[in-house]
């Protein structure tokens, strides 16, 4: 499904340049579950951009489902990710001016799903993740573990074939991480692409590979759970 | 210390320049209006208050009625000035100028000297006594004796500057057709902006004895503006009484003598002379009038603008403050106290007020020129500065400046330094929560501002195009004659030219592109005689007040004035025992006729005359008056203005041929010529002047709204970057993105404008109905201003909300 060849980023600013990426090869086969680890600032959020299309890499190729991301236009670029990937980000990214059904809802309104079926997506998605009570409610009367529960509903209501996560038990207690954990294991298993970055042991033991990141290099990968 | 703070405040808003500039562009258009607008306000009210004891001086209006409406003009019998001075001690003095039209060119007197000839374009008659009221500074010649002698011109400075150059132009002699003059004294009008407008005065006693003898006479000739200083001590009220019913008295007398029917009244008003430049509705008044409510429009205006410019230059500061919180964060714990963060923002706010300031009266001063021909002024910046209300001006203007500044420069150091620098330090999105409700209140008090510049900017907008449409309007509505292609040349003045007049229109005939030709003492558009008519066969009856038009064979054919009954002139024949009369017919309703055709009218000008045709009304004068009452008396020989319909295909031909017949028959004398569709233009000078100084106060209120608008959204836009980035990582297309954004910035501007709407119906309406024919006012009008300044507003948010939308998700993500 990913495939990588040398993918480097390289951020600017005045006379000093910073290599956050050095150079990735990287494969991810549909349905894998990947964690990525590493030491702060050795480039695991870059890659995740990257993979997610929210930004560009400076040099290498890039290929999702067997585009080549790289040569497409930022409409063609949208257009891919808004069909195939969503996101779940460490500090849940909500919109806190619309209630939780309306954050769940925006994806699809985006991809222009008629209103009825909707409806029924949602219902689904908050039934399953147990949050069908909350609806109404606004992002901030919600704690911690129910916004990343409405982040996960949010990622996955369109159906993505890869589920991007930075780090989404981040700011969460152990308890309620494990939660979330389990609903991304859930996900894996029934069928779901996942590529995680996450600074827990525990995390990445749910994933079947982890690759390790460091200066922006890969530095290895070992499988999980086998 | 201060010097510190300036140094960083300078670095800060070199730093960011998109902000310095947007600020300093803002306040510098709106100090530019406002002083412009100021000027022209201190000048209008420093109109006629030059002259000593200024509070003292009175002109004389009449109202008088002979049946019918009431007529008031600003003329008064030349014998007035005269006996008011020696029938009332209460009078210091008093003296008379003689009417002038500066409108109309055949007011132009030409003079020979040297055997150049010069224009001098308003040019009245008077005696000693105009400049012992009117306290001109003399350059030569002497004020007390210049006019006592006859054929004595003296001179205004510019005048004389344009015959004479530098050289002194006492004693010498200005040559016209007729006569020589000596020029006995020059004045200078600098600085004395008054209703007076002549350039040239000629004494009283150059006019030809007959004359002379029934100006002391006649209490009908209505040819003067007389003027008289008060002493302290007289009770003005108690007076005019008093005078009016001397008056009453010389005039019941006069009419026995002179065994005159007639019936009604007149009445003298004492009109205190700074009063003039703003009075209406009097006949004959001076040009450069303006109305008082329009004086008290720009005040509001240019307050508004000056609140608009105010209100940006708040929301800017404020907003862009929002965005230091981390340096004011450090800055508290590296020990500032809050009076020293304040006095930081203060000095930013400073060098920008300031900069602003030297800017806008540069700019003022660059264009004065411009500004000056807008309003047909000779303002200059130093002048009106540097007088006694200047100062205070100026001094007020210093002080809102600073007021400005510690306003914008300690909102935001309040609001900052007040917070504690571990909410400051701990992290954005921790500020963000914990000013969560202040942040909150301030946007919608930033909206609340925009909405009231968008009244503003919507109301000015509408009137403008309502006011364009009423001029467009009144320049366009059929007149019920043909204007077009009509040429009037003012005759020269001279007597002289009646014996060439038959010849001169003969040999203008021979062209084939002269389609017709006839002369007139009055046109449509120009100031009408007033007429006294009896109506009724037998010499009783009273006389009624009518305009009249003295004319010549061809007349209405020239003019394409259709009849509704009867002929015209050219087809009747001379008729020694009684006069043909045309009327209109609103003269017909005036005077009650039944059978008009055949009736019979009286006028102290004529014999008994007969009414021989009825033309249709038509307008002859402004649309802002209804269709008078009118008369036309057959008077070929009175010749004010010749008249010429030429080929509207061969313009330039036809006016070749009028210049070569004019050399021939009128040599030494300049031709004075005009169109007759652009004089009935001028009709309409002070409607198109409100309506360019409208047009430009739409400019400067756009130009302020926009950028204000420019300014908050770009704030509330940044405030929101993160919130735009995840809705594009969900999918949402530009498209979308953008259009959620600037929506609710349009919702603001339609709320105005609903807001608006109203006020203007009212006050604009007011407007319109100051016209006898008018536009109706429609929603069009409405609807129009209210979606230019959508438009207007759409563009400004677009341009900020693509260049948000148009970022990389990623910059506004990778913070958090």
């Amino acid at each position: 499904m990913i495939e990588t060849k040398q993918l480097k980023k390289v951020f600017k600013s005045a006379d000093i340049e910073t290599v956050a990426l050095a150079g990735i090869d990287l494969k991810v086969e549909e349905g894998e579950f990947v964690s990525v680890m590493g030491p702060s600032g050795c480039g695991k959020t870059t890659l995740l951009n990257l993979l997610g299309m929210i930004d560009v890499a400076t040099s290498g190729d890039y290929f999702f489902m067997g585009k080549d991301v790289c040569s497409l236009r930022e409409k063609q670029r949208t257009h891919l990710r808004k069909e195939n990937i969503g996101f779940v980000f460490q500090n849940f990214n909500l919109i806190e001016e619309l209630s939780i059904w309306e954050n769940i809802e925006l994806p699809l309104i985006y991809q222009g799903v008629k209103k009825s079926e909707r409806k029924r997506l949602i219902m689904d998605v908050i039934d399953r993740l147990e949050i069908t009570h909350r609806k109404d409610l606004l992002p901030v009367q919600l704690s911690g573990g129910q916004q990343q529960r409405v982040a996960v509903a949010r990622a996955i209501i369109t159906r993505p074939h890869l589920l991007l996560a930075d780090e989404p038990t981040g700011n969460l207690d152990s308890m309620h991480g494990e939660e979330v954990m389990n609903i991304l294991d859930e996900l894996n298993k029934a069928g779901m692409t996942i590529v995680m970055v996450t600074h827990s042991h525990h995390d990445a033991s749910y994933s079947r590979r982890i690759v390790h990141l460091f200066d922006g290099q890969i530095i290895n990968e070992n499988l999980n759970r086998i | 210390m201060w010097g510190s703070f300036f140094r960083m405040g300078f670095r800060v808003l070199m730093r960011q320049k998109k902000f310095f500039l947007l600020n300093l562009a803002g306040l510098t258009i709106g100090i530019v209006a406002f002083v412009f607008i100021y000027l022209y306000v201190e000048n209008a009210l420093y109109y006629d208050r030059s002259w000593k004891n200024y509070q003292h001086i009175y002109r004389v209006n009449e109202t008088y009625s002979t049946g019918g409406k009431a007529e008031k003009m600003a003329l008064t019998p030349y014998l007035l000035a005269g006996k008011l001075k020696d029938n009332f001690p209460g009078i210091i003095e008093s003296t008379r100028l003689f009417f002038t039209d500066p409108s109309d060119k055949n007011d132009v007197s030409s003079v020979d000297y040297g055997g150049k000839m010069y224009d001098i374009p308003n040019l009245t008659i008077g005696d000693t006594r105009v400049f012992k009221i009117f306290n001109y500074h003399f350059t030569e010649g002497n004020p007390d004796s210049c006019l006592v002698h006859p054929n004595s011109m003296v001179l205004s400075l510019a005048m004389k500057k344009t015959i004479f150059g530098n050289k002194p132009a006492l004693g010498k002699k200005l040559k016209t057709s007729i006569r020589t003059y000596t020029v006995t004294g020059v004045f200078d009008k600098t600085n004395r902006p008054s209703h007076l407008e002549f350039d040239a005065i000629i004494s009283t006693n150059s006019l030809d004895k007959h004359e002379q003898q029934q100006l002391y006479t006649n209490w009908f000739w209505m040819n003067c503006y007389t003027y008289v200083e008060l002493a302290d001590s007289v009770n003005v009220k108690k007076f005019v009484q008093r005078v009016n019913y001397f008056a009453d008295t010389a005039i019941g007398h006069y009419i026995q003598k002179q065994k005159i029917k007639i019936s009604g009244y007149a009445h003298l008003n004492f009109q205190p002379i700074q009063k003039i430049h703003f009075s209406k509705g009097l006949l004959y008044d001076s040009h450069s009038n303006i109305n008082i409510t329009y004086l008290y429009i720009f005040v509001t205006v240019a307050l508004f603008i000056l609140l608009m410019a105010s209100i940006n230059y708040i929301n800017f500061a404020t907003a862009r403050s929002l965005k230091r919180v981390r340096e004011t964060g450090v800055r508290k714990v590296m020990g500032a106290f809050q009076k020293q963060l304040m006095l930081q923002y203060i000095s930013e706010a400073l060098i920008i007020t300031f900069t602003a300031f030297i800017l806008s009266l540069s700019l003022v001063e660059l264009l004065m020129p411009a500004f000056n021909s807008l309003v047909n002024r000779h303002i200059t910046l130093v002048d009106s500065l540097f007088s006694g209300s200047g100062l205070v001006f100026g001094f007020l203007l210093i002080m809102f400046m600073l007021l400005l500044a510690l306003f914008s420069g300690s909102f935001p150091a309040f609001v900052l330094s007040s917070l504690k620098p571990v909410e400051v330090l701990g992290g954005r999105g921790l500020i963000l929560r914990s000013n969560k409700k202040h942040v909150f209140t301030t946007v919608r008090l930033r909206k609340f501002l925009v909405v009231v510049q968008y009244l503003v900017a919507i109301g000015v907008i509408i009137s403008t195009l309502i006011i364009a449409a009423q001029v467009h309007y009144v320049k366009n509505r059929p007149l019920g004659f043909d204007k077009k292609d009509v040429v009037v040349i003012n005759s020269p003045a001279d007597t002289s030219f009646r014996s060439r007049a038959a010849n001169f229109i003969m040999a203008l005939k021979t062209d084939t592109n002269i389609e017709q030709v006839t002369t007139a003492s009055s046109l449509p558009g120009y100031l009408t005689e007033k007429i006294l008519v009896r109506s009724g066969d037998s010499a009783v009856g009273h006389l009624q007040t009518l305009d009249g038009f003295f004319v010549g064979y061809h007349y209405f054919d020239l003019l394409k004035i259709p009849l509704v009954k009867g002929k015209y002139f050219s087809a009747v024949k001379p008729n020694d025992s009684v006069e043909p009369f045309i009327v209109n017919e609103a003269a017909i309703r005036f005077l009650g006729l039944k059978h008009p055709l055949g009736s019979f009218l009286y006028t102290p000008y004529a014999k008994k005359g007969r009414i021989i045709g009825v033309v249709k009304n038509f307008n002859f004068s402004s649309l802002h008056q209804k269709v008078e009452p009118l008369i036309f008396v057959l008077r070929p020989q009175f010749i004010q203005y010749v008249v010429v319909r030429i080929n509207p295909h061969k313009k330039k031909e036809a006016l070749a041929h009028i210049r070569n017949v004019w050399k021939k028959y009128n040599k030494g004398y300049t031709m004075y010529y005009t169109f007759l569709d652009q004089k009935l233009d001028t009709l309409y000078r002070s409607d198109q002047k409100m309506l360019s100084l409208f047009f430009y106060f739409s400019l400067f209120v756009i130009l302020i709204s926009a950028l204000g608008l420019f300014g908050l959204s770009s704030f509330l836009i940044e405030q929101r970057s993160k919130e735009i980035s995840i809705r594009k990582v969900l999918g949402g297309s530009e498209k979308q993105i953008v259009l959620m954004l600037v929506k609710e910035y349009l919702v603001l501007v339609l709320i105005a404008g609903a807001l608006i709407s109203p006020v203007v119906y009212y006050f604009i309406g007011k407007w319109l109905n100051s016209f006898a024919y008018h536009i109706h006012l429609n929603l069009c009008y409405f609807v129009a201003g209210i979606l230019l300044v959508l438009l207007i507003a759409f563009f400004t948010v677009l341009l900020q909300a693509l260049f948000m939308v148009r970022k990389r998700p990623v910059d506004a993500l990778k913070y958090e």
